[in-house]
């Protein structure tokens, strides 16, 4: 072996550069390292970011144009908007809108915390049956209750009376009905936040001779702030781009959402559907980028690691717990039973013999049993699309070398459906791909557009869920595996795939419910032979077939209960085949 | 046992790397021989993980030359170079059984199987896991998991073992174990092997030589008792150990100045001008009766410490503390007691100097 000296020239190759004292740029050995062998995973990000803006900034670009633009394509400024504002759409639609999503979210954020409080701080028995009870709206349509409220509080209302004369089509229904579909989303958020309690926290108020009232205030709520305002976003955004709803119940109330339903829909002025949807996009993307706001001092105070908390057996708590689910329990049950017992009665309110006659829906318009058909094979196509797409996306970004600006480009763009209302983003595609200059323009009407569209809706929870799961995953894991020769894809299969499968189930189910129960993307775009369940009980209910329509609201309910016992039942067979590699560790 | 490797030399030349503004590593000159086991030690933040990172290729040096053996590797991924890691978390794969985690690497280049299961085997003897082979890794404890960790790092006898923190995971009485443990198969296997620590008993104890880092700088080269012995700065002398340091203002040749004495040191100043500190070893300073010593001092405080005693001395004509230990037998000679008087020298051989 030749001597090394450290002062012989010749021993220094060509790329070893000198370097100043400081600077912030990479060196051209630093350059050529990061390109060599990594180019491939940027590229694949790169493909990643590309489809994103082909499936969000895209159409949104051309919306917000459309929104300028008159009816023969020319810039006209802000005239549509003009025009808007003087035939009175500011004061009713918009300003009815944030009134009534303003409200909702009040009435269920207080709900789901009372009941959050009482399954985290109480010990009742059931609480897993309760759980799953109040989050069983999510499995519905968001038609569904308000079908169910207008057998309830409608014109032959069962319990009428109980309204004292006022009207259930309006706010008051649109209220009710928002705050049973949007009611788990809030629950689901604070209980995570509750279930994360410090133990030590509630021993320190006792020690420090803090009755239950004030420990209540001075540690619970806080504990929970960041949970109630991130539920509090979430629930206005929910409420305020809701279409199903307000279109069954509304009556004569205008909002925001069945605004541009109206004005794409009913008179075919797409420029309007435009200016009403920006007005729409400017609520959601302020919810959107506060929400984001908080959630980024959250992550900065959640670092010690805690004591769970285990609360003590006290009646009276115990007591006050149970008062407090009794209401929201009674609410989803008589939602639910109404909207069962109504799709099975023959017809209301004079035959009401049972029978299965609501349910033969090749009777009646709306596309009947090959809409649920197309709904199951949409549901299922973006399930597998869907949660491949977005589990790939999410590893490139989290486990791969990528350049800084690359990652926060595509985060971006995957968080920003987060923020595009349904019926904005489906008004969006008529506009993108239904242009006779976009050459992919035959999608157009197809089931496949309509996948694309609810992939698209839905990315950013999943897309959150996934880099979350990626994230708890041993940062070392690549690195160990290149020492050991192994390429990234190697350990993408053997170990990442592996110990993620729970969360691919988990984003799995999610895109197939959401893909089952929504309307307001798709909306717009079904075709003639692409139409959907959820569009149908629309249809149906607009049709005056409000009985069939509620057969069908609980048929799509069925099967997201369905979907939501099969993977409940692969997920517990995972959990249990894995079981030894978790031991000790959970 | 028959399984000694030829471990690789590994050269560092001239090696920088920035993020940012921020300068994490200073032109790095280290030659590390084969077979020798090197603690890279310093305070957190001083360079010394990402040093082990560049060399893994998990890190690129913004400049200067990595030569393992006789091929340049200062471009190559970490994939093209002949080394096995051992992080802090271990990363073993929860998914996969001992002999799984173990086998991964060899699977990877293609082993035949049947060489796979021997050299398995053979490893898990290694380090005595021959009856955990079908558990998986979340069912052994930390120091079972770390020797998982160590096998499979070795299952593709790497030419080259980094060890990044391997032991600060651990409780003490395991650490102290898995240390002589680590150090006699790393012998025994001569792999070339470099260990990340900041806790400086472990370095002394297992490394053949220490690389002492500050700053992003190397601040001292040299086996375990050279660093201790003479050590070449203030912070090698501060760092390593315990330490008083006294300042003084030099005098004409070898002589100093502390406050109103003289004091002749037998290594030269180590500049001609300016102030210098003395540094002296707590256990090497000599505690004599009253009136037999240069120094007279007060007892201040007491901290027994088992084997020895740590005693607090102020002098007072010169307004210095110092601590000195002493073992309890000297110490009852002595009649050491808080506010007592004592007397002391300074050995002018025990004393260190260098620049303030």
């Amino acid at each position: 072996m030749p001597e090394y000296d450290p002062g012989k020239p010749s021993m220094i190759d060509s790329h070893v550069l000198s370097t100043p004292a400081t600077r912030s740029w990479p060196t051209l050995v630093e350059l050529r390292r990061k390109f060599a062998g990594r180019w491939v995973f940027s590229l694949l990000l790169v493909t990643g970011c590309a489809i994103l803006t082909l499936l969000v900034l895209a159409p949104l670009y051309t919306l917000l144009s459309k929104s300028v633009e008159n009816k023969a394509g020319e810039f006209v400024g802000l005239e549509n908007f003009a025009r808007y504002l003087s035939s009175g759409g500011i004061e009713s639609a918009f300003f009815n809108s944030l009134w009534v999503a303003g409200l909702s979210t009040l009435v269920v954020v207080f709900l789901a915390f009372m009941a959050a409080w009482a399954l985290t701080r109480t010990r009742l028995p059931f609480t897993g049956w309760i759980r799953g009870v109040l989050v069983l709206p999510i499995l519905a349509p968001s038609l569904l209750p308000a079908i169910s409220l207008v057998y309830l509080f409608g014109n032959q209302g069962v319990i009428k009376d109980w309204l004292f004369g006022a009207e259930i089509y309006g706010p008051i229904g649109i209220i009710m009905g928002s705050c049973f579909w949007t009611f788990p989303h809030a629950l689901m958020i604070l209980l995570t936040a509750m279930d994360n309690a410090d133990g030590r926290h509630y021993e320190a108020a006792t020690a420090l001779k803090a009755g239950p009232w004030r420990t209540f205030w001075t540690v619970t709520v806080p504990g929970a702030r960041y949970g109630l305002v991130s539920a509090a976003f979430v629930v206005f955004t929910l409420v305020i781009t809701d279409f199903g709803v307000p279109k069954v119940i509304g009556g004569q109330f205008d909002v925001l959402a069945t605004d541009i339903y109206k004005q794409v829909i009913g008179q075919q002025k797409f420029e309007m559907g435009a200016v009403v949807s920006v007005l729409l996009l400017l609520p959601a993307m302020l919810a959107f980028i506060a929400d984001r706001y908080v959630q980024r001092k959250q992550s900065a105070s959640f670092t010690a690691r805690s004591v769970p908390y285990k609360p003590s057996h006290d009646r009276k708590r115990d007591t006050v717990g149970a008062l407090m689910l009794t209401p929201t329990l009674v609410f989803i049950f008589a939602i639910i039973g109404m909207a069962i017992y109504a799709s099975f009665v023959t017809f209301w309110p004079y035959n009401l013999d049972l029978s299965l006659n609501n349910y033969q829906f090749g009777r009646m318009d709306g596309g009947g049993w090959g809409a649920y058909g197309n709904s199951l094979q949409m549901a299922l196509g973006t399930m597998v699309i869907g949660t491949m797409l977005v589990f790939f996306n999410a590893w490139l970004m989290e486990r791969t070398p990528q350049p800084r600006f690359l990652t926060g480009l595509f985060q971006f763009l995957s968080l920003l459906p987060l923020a595009v209302p349904g019926l904005v983003l489906g008004l969006s595609y008529i506009f993108f791909f239904n242009h006779p200059d976009n050459p992919i323009n035959g999608i157009y009407g197809t089931l496949f557009i309509l996948m694309l569209c609810t992939i698209t809706h839905f990315y950013a929870v999943s897309h959150l869920t996934a880099v979350t799961a990626l994230k708890q995953l041993d940062q070392e894991f690549e690195a160990v595996g290149e020492s050991l020769n192994a390429s990234r894809w190697r350990v993408l299969f053997t170990v990442t795939l592996p110990l993620c499968l729970p969360t691919i189930l988990d984003v799995a189910l999610y895109l197939f419910v959401n893909a089952m129960t929504t309307v307001s993307a798709v909306v717009f775009l079904y075709g003639h032979d692409s139409q959907l369940a959820s569009v149908a009980v629309l249809n149906m209910d607009e049709a005056g077939d409000i009985a069939p329509a509620a057969a069908m609201a609980i048929l799509i309910t069925a099967t997201c209960a369905g979907a939501k016992l099969i993977q409940g039942l692969l997920r517990s067979w995972v959990d249990r085949s894995t079981r030894p590699w978790r031991q000790g560790t959970e | 046992m028959s399984q000694k490797t030829q471990g690789s030399r590994l050269e560092i030349q001239g090696v920088d790397k920035f993020f940012d503004n921020f300068c994490a590593l200073k032109n790095i000159d280290l030659i590390i021989e084969p077979g020798e086991l090197v603690c890279f030690l310093g305070p957190s933040g001083c360079g010394k993980t990402t040093l082990l990172r560049i060399i893994a290729g998990l890190e690129c040096q913004s400049g200067g030359l990595l030569r393992q053996g006789d091929t340049d590797i200062s471009l190559k991924p970490p994939r093209d170079r002949d080394f096995g890691i051992v992080f802090q978390s271990y990363a073993l794969f929860p998914n996969m059984t001992v002999a799984d985690n173990i086998a991964y690497g060899l699977r990877s280049i293609g082993v035949p199987k049947a060489r796979v299961r021997s050299r398995v085997d053979e490893l898990l003897n290694l380090v005595g896991l021959e009856d955990h082979a079908r558990k998986y890794p979340a069912q052994l404890s930390g120091g079972q998991q770390q020797r998982v960790a160590l096998a499979r790092a070795l299952a593709p006898s790497p030419g080259l073992l980094l060890l990044d923190e391997p032991l600060s995971a651990l409780d003490a009485k395991v650490r102290h174990h898995l240390r002589s443990e680590i150090r006699n198969l790393q012998k025994q296997l001569g792999v070339t092997t470099i260990m990340v620590t900041h806790d400086q008993e472990e370095a002394l104890a297992m490394a053949d030589r220490v690389v002492v880092m500050n700053n992003g700088v190397i601040e001292q080269v040299g086996t375990p008792l050279e660093i201790y012995q003479q050590p070449a700065s203030a912070f090698v002398a501060s760092f390593i150990g315990a330490m008083n340091f006294i300042d003084s203002s030099p005098l004409n040749g070898q002589r100093v100045k502390v406050g109103n004495r003289e004091l002749d040191l037998i290594r030269p100043l180590p500049s001609a001008e300016g102030a210098v500190r003395l540094a002296i070893r707590p256990e090497d300073v000599h505690l004599l009766p009253c009136g037999d010593g240069e120094w007279e001092g007060e007892v201040r405080a007491l901290d027994y410490l088992g084997a020895f005693i740590r005693t607090h001395i102020r002098l007072n004509d010169v307004e210095l503390d110092l601590v000195v230990d002493v073992d309890p037998r000297s110490a009852r000679r002595l009649g050491l007691c808080v506010g007592g008087g004592i007397c002391l020298n300074l050995p002018s051989d025990a004393l260190h100097c260098f620049a303030a």
